[in-house]
């Protein structure tokens, strides 16, 4: 391989997006990609296939991608560029996603290094074969409402309870706010467990994403108390609906469910 | 409270790419996951600590407190 320092225009790199085994390229048309004008393809490694595109070497740099990470446009066009990818390909069966980023020399190189890898995707791709991750969030009220009826029967504020006053009234009714968020909040958790413990049994594997601080969700009316995805046989879906259904029935929290996605999170554990 | 609020894709479907996947549920999976391979060359990018500092730039009010999103929720 020479070096061309002088001709950088015109060099490219090959993205890698996905490895999967069987691939119509027929799903591939009309896919953007990351890089305009260039088409996304298949190309066979042994027995697999990857999913690549050809990518101007200079708009792939290292500085490049941390411009690009860094920026939030940037980054949704990547994020969503490469999903669309992934996603077409894994209609065609099991897809392995690979990570963000993932670039070689040339095809030649790209080949080289996921043959080297082939048995870890097969595993991967046993794995996922009939599989599909779901995305599970619950949340709940952002803030314990006031005790509504203390147990107590703390005196109503401004009443003459004898025995109070003013700064007695008003300790107690801190105490009781208090003691509100410390039920909310335990309440809270208890719940995030006994939806993640009931769907745990239904998939064959789970992960526990970071929740979303309200600042990323941009909601202050509620918290968000789990974060998890599951990697569920399909026939198992349905079920895990179900699950969800009566989890809201049962424990009064805001459920929602995203998929199927492409399983990411369960790709890169073997 | 318990009233049916509208879901992201409740019902199963092909997976073909919802338009509309909240970002944030898809960075929770494009940035932080699949499968790391030994990249050639070029960069080492996929390196997850690059790509969480990039996040962290992204939504600079990212807590780093895993499990307690409501604890700074304010004063009832």
């Amino acid at each position: 391989m020479t070096e061309q320092p002088g001709a950088p225009e015109g060099a490219t790199s090959t993205y890698v997006f996905a490895v999967c085994r069987r691939l119509d390229p027929a799903v591939l048309t009309g896919l953007a990609g990351l890089a305009e004008g260039c088409p996304v393809r298949g190309l066979r490694c042994g027995p697999l296939t990857a999913v690549v595109q050809h990518v101007p070497a200079a708009e792939f740099t290292e500085d490049a991608w941390q411009r690009r990470l860094s920026d939030r446009a940037a980054l949704e066009h990547c994020a969503r560029a490469h999903h669309e990818v992934v996603t077409a390909a894994a209609a065609c069966g099991p897809t392995v996603p690979l990570a963000l980023a993932t670039l070689y020399r040339g095809d030649e190189r790209a080949r080289e290094a996921l043959g080297a890898d082939a048995d870890r995707f097969t595993v991967v791709l046993d794995r996922l074969e009939n599989h599909a991750e779901w995305g599970v969030k619950v949340y709940v009220p952002a803030t314990a409402r006031p005790p509504s009826a203390p147990a107590s029967a703390a005196p109503h504020p401004g009443g003459g309870s004898a025995g109070g006053g003013a700064g007695r009234a008003y300790l107690e009714r801190k105490r009781g706010l208090h003691r509100a968020r410390e039920q909310h909040h335990d309440r809270a958790l208890r719940t995030a467990e006994d939806v993640d413990a009931a769907l745990t049994r239904l998939a064959t594997a789970t992960r526990r994403l970071r929740p979303h601080s309200p600042e990323m969700t941009g909601e202050t009316h509620r918290l968000q108390i789990l974060n998890a995805t599951y990697l569920m046989r399909t026939e198992r879906v349905q079920g895990l609906l179900d699950a969800v259904e009566g989890l809201r029935q049962r424990t009064g929290a805001e459920v929602e469910v995203s998929g199927p996605w492409v399983p990411y999170s369960f790709a890169g554990e073997v | 409270m318990s009233t049916v609020q509208p879901v992201p894709w409740e019902t199963p479907g092909p997976l073909t790419g919802p338009i509309g996947v909240p970002l944030v549920d898809l960075l929770d999976r494009v940035l932080a996951t699949g499968v790391v391979i030994s990249g050639d060359l070029v960069i080492a990018i996929a390196d997850v600590p690059l790509v969480r500092l990039s996040l962290h730039a992204l939504l600079s009010s990212v807590s780093e407190r895993v499990p307690a999103p409501w604890s700074d929720s304010g004063p009832l």
